[in-house]
């Protein structure tokens, strides 16, 4: 009796009490939610403020320390991805994970087993039937023999809710599904989504343009430092209120009062080192201009996929630009490749120090002195490096950056990620440029480290020189920058000076509309 | 107190390698030092014949053009490409060159200027298409490599060509001479002793060579670095073309002719050397002083099973055996880190 009545109750999906640690962070601390059968929920926060790890715990793909998942009211335990397809929890992420070179049907029935014939050979036909029923469900006019790497980017999304539906899906989860759709396309996904909702089957919607959650949903969810902060109907929040929610104040705090206790002001009154003008690419840059002056840190803000490291890779010359001028000290440079760039003066910290900061394989020694290698010849014309020149170079800067390594000719790949990353700005500082970009460099990096990185640019700025800081967590930009730009969908949306610079006001162009 | 002990009880090589001789690591290390040795005692009991001089000296010069082909593949492969079609560029080259001097009267120095702008020109096309175009090194060169293969066959009408009357002294000498006060080696072990050290200075001694290298452990961070790493990688072809040409001039010049074969055997026998040569070094890394001793080995071992009578075929199963097993060992060592 008492059982029928928890069944009637019972949400289509609840998450009870989870919580998981990864190494020196707590990406999920005790979230509890429920999701209810036809209902459309938005999922929101920062980029690091748990959703990724939330979802990740829901489909299966990671295990939570403690906490556990309720389907229907009962215990649901997933031990891997195909335990969450099995339950009909589907999903849909940002980066497209279908196959290209495979058909649409094929797509479709992904994973779900494809229908044999005489228990061997596929049934190619009826293969196609079954994935042409998931497609009409969603009104979607594509061909199913079609290989799916020809299809537009909005009916590659549609072609992964049809595998959804073709597992007989009861939760669909989509990460960011309108991200490069344009708005006649977004109308079709809305549209198909509700009339998901209207077939009973509970929604998931995570995305960082609020005006979607605002048209689309019904609850929304926002998580923040990986806890759940609100958990309420949509239509009883507003702009102001639900962004409040997703930047929080708890930091925005101490980041102020570093910022005034390092007397981080308003942009020196020098000359310009670094003039950026009307800068686009193929990597989806649109019409960036900015410029840096002689002892400035400039922040780039943004969400993740804003554009912040593909603008500041098309200036430095590492990917080809459309259109736009880059001047380094009043001279241009037209961005053939990172060599001319560097001749000028230019220089960029890539976001990735394992694939693109460092050869992991050469020894401290040998990656501080890359850039620079010339300066250290056995006579000036002869292109011969001297290691006791190379030594003494790296071990000045070993000491400076006090990277933590036993001596000069050990490999890089046996540094912690810190460590890595201070031979990666070793390596700049060793090549003295006058305009240095640091993309995200204190990622994966502790406290200390941090410190000591904002400590490097501070100094550099002292020094005359130009400084460019991205970074995901606004806080840091608030610390540290002069001036912080923020960029959204490849653009810059705006700009903040001074006093204005505060991590709510980022927040806000970040998910301000342009 | 029970967990400190027991992995010394479960794992025996954990005790072993805390009192600071690790016989595991020490084989990874040294695997093909080891061999080498072990080989040459080996061969030298067996046969007294073995050490003879005379015929170290032939296998030496017989060797030399091998070490010069791998020499030009030890610098494209320290960048992370390969290149099939470095025997075919020897074979069409010294097919032109011998038939320039055989069936045209040419001067055999111009004959061997014309061998070298083949060989550059089609060392820098796989370098264009490779590192320009961005075509896959193994099967772009795999493919001029055939064309290079045809274009000999089409050229000598896939015969041998024969030049032992018509090819000047003054060329033969470059395969056979001696010249005199030196250790009486041939010409040819001079040359590719002389090309050794060339490659070994600008492989590691030269920033070149360190960018060589950076390209090797990650292109994209060595373009970020400023290095020109498109120039590089197909300087890399070219200079394998270079390599080929030489090759081809010492072993037409020894041989008086040029002989009508795939050269698919020297082919792995120059990736063998160079692949010996990098498990060989510490950091298993394509070296030069590596390659010398890859080329070393699989001459020694050659020769050897030359004097106690086997075929062809039970050499190159031999061969090919030796090479599993060097790199073996150097797993071995990788496995453990």
């Amino acid at each position: 009796m008492t059982g029928a009545v928890q069944q009637a109750h019972a949400s289509l999906l609840e998450v009870v009490g989870a919580t998981k640690h990864y190494p020196g962070v707590l990406a999920v601390d005790d979230v509890s939610l429920s999701i209810e059968a036809g209902q459309i929920v938005g999922l929101v926060g920062k980029n690091g403020a748990g959703k990724s790890t939330l979802i990740k715990i829901i489909a299966g793909a990671e295990q939570a320390d403690e906490g556990h998942l309720r389907l229907h009211g009962e215990r649901l335990e997933l031990h891997r991805p195909h335990d969450a397809t099995v339950a009909g929890l589907a999903f849909v992420h940002q980066d497209l994970q279908d196959v290209g070179d495979l058909s649409v049907a094929e797509n479709v029935m992904l994973g779900l087993g494809y229908p044999r014939r005489m228990g061997v050979l596929v049934d190619w036909a009826e293969l196609r039937r079954q994935a042409a029923d998931a497609l009409a469900r969603l009104e979607a006019d594509i061909d199913p023999r079609e290989p799916v790497g020809d299809l537009s980017v909005a009916q590659q999304r549609l072609v992964m809710i049809a595998r959804g539906l073709a597992q007989k899906a009861r939760l669909l989860v989509l990460d960011e599904p309108s991200a490069s759709l344009t708005d006649e396309e977004i109308e079709h996904l809305f549209a198909v989504v509700r009339r998901l909702r209207d077939d009973g089957i509970g929604v998931v919607y995570v995305s960082h343009r609020l005006e979607e959650i605002f048209e689309l949903t019904e609850r929304v969810i926002v998580m923040r430092n990986g806890r759940l902060v609100a958990d309420e109907p949509t239509e009883s929040l507003d702009r102001a209120s639900l962004i409040f929610h997703i930047a929080g104040h708890e930091h925005a705090q101490t980041s102020v009062q570093r910022r005034a206790s390092r007397g981080v002001g308003g942009r020196p009154d020098a000359e310009t080192v670094l003039e950026v003008e009307g800068v686009s690419a193929e990597t989806g840059v649109r019409d960036c201009s900015f410029d840096v002056r002689k002892g400035e840190i400039l922040g780039l803000g943004g969400l993740m996929g804003s554009g912040r490291t593909e603008l500041v890779r098309a200036v430095f010359g590492a990917d080809r630009r459309q259109e736009g001028t880059v001047r380094v000290n009043g001279a241009p440079i037209f961005g053939r490749d990172p060599a001319e760039s560097m001749a000028a003066g230019l220089a960029l910290l890539p976001e990735e120090r394992k694939t693109q900061g460092n050869i992991m394989d050469f020894s401290v020694r040998n990656n501080i002195t890359l850039a620079s290698l010339d300066r250290h010849r056995i006579g000036r014309r002869v292109p011969a490096p001297s290691g006791r020149s190379e030594k003494r170079a790296a071990d000045a800067r070993i000491g400076r950056l006090s990277i933590a390594t036993p001596d000069d000719r050990q490999l890089v790949r046996l540094l912690s990620g810190g460590n890595q990353q201070k031979v990666v700005i070793a390596k700049w500082l060793e090549q003295g440029a006058d305009a240095l970009i640091f993309d995200e460099p204190t990622i994966g990096v502790d406290v200390d480290g941090k410190e000591e990185i904002y400590a490097i640019m501070e100094e550099l700025a002292a020094e005359g020189k130009a400084v460019v800081f991205i970074s995901s967590e606004f806080s840091e930009l608030v610390g540290v920058c002069h001036r912080v730009l923020v960029l959204s969908e490849g653009r810059i949306v705006g700009e903040l000076e001074a006093a204005a610079v505060t991590e709510p006001a980022i927040v806000e162009l970040c998910y301000s509309q342009h | 107190m029970s967990e400190s002990a027991s992995p010394s009880l479960s794992r025996p090589g954990f005790g072993r390698r805390s009192k600071g001789f690790d016989l595991l690591k020490f084989v990874s290390r040294y695997g093909v030092v080891i061999t080498l040795l072990a080989s040459i005692l080996i061969f030298s009991v067996l046969n007294d014949r073995f050490l003879e001089a005379d015929g170290i000296r032939t296998s030496l010069n017989l060797g030399s053009p091998l070490l010069m082909l791998a020499l030009g593949l030890t610098a494209v492969l320290a960048m992370g490409d390969f290149d099939l079609s470095v025997t075919g560029l020897q074979s069409a080259a010294g097919a032109m060159v011998v038939i320039l001097i055989v069936n045209h009267d040419w001067t055999w120095w111009l004959a061997v200027l014309m061998g070298l702008l083949l060989c550059v020109f089609a060392g820098s096309l796989n370098g264009a298409l490779v590192s320009y175009a961005g075509m896959p090194s193994f099967i772009t060169t795999l493919a001029t490599g055939l064309i290079l293969i045809g274009i000999r066959y089409e050229i000598a009408d896939g015969r041998n060509i024969t030049g032992s009357r018509d090819l000047p002294d003054i060329y033969r000498d470059f395969g056979v001479g001696k010249p005199e006060p030196w250790l009486e080696l041939n010409t040819p072990v001079w040359i590719a002793a002389g090309l050794a050290i060339l490659m070994w200075l600008l492989m590691s001694k030269t920033e070149m060579g360190r960018y060589m290298y950076a390209i090797g452990g990650n292109p994209e961070a060595a373009r970020l670095s400023g290095i020109n790493v498109r120039a590089l990688r197909a300087a890399g072809f070219t200079l394998v073309g270079f390599m080929a040409l030489f090759a081809a001039f010492t072993s037409t010049a020894r041989s008086a002719s040029a002989v009508a074969d795939s050269g698919f055997s020297t082919l792995l026998g120059a990736y063998a050397a160079a692949f010996l040569g990098a498990a060989a070094s510490k950091r298993t890394l394509f070296n030069v002083p590596g390659t010398v001793l890859g080329v070393i080995f699989l001459q020694a071992v050659d020769r050897g099973l030359i004097l106690e009578g086997y075929s062809t075929g039970v050499r190159d199963i031999a061969k090919g055996c030796i090479l599993l097993l060097a790199m073996a060992f150097t797993r071995l060592g990788a496995s453990r880190q």
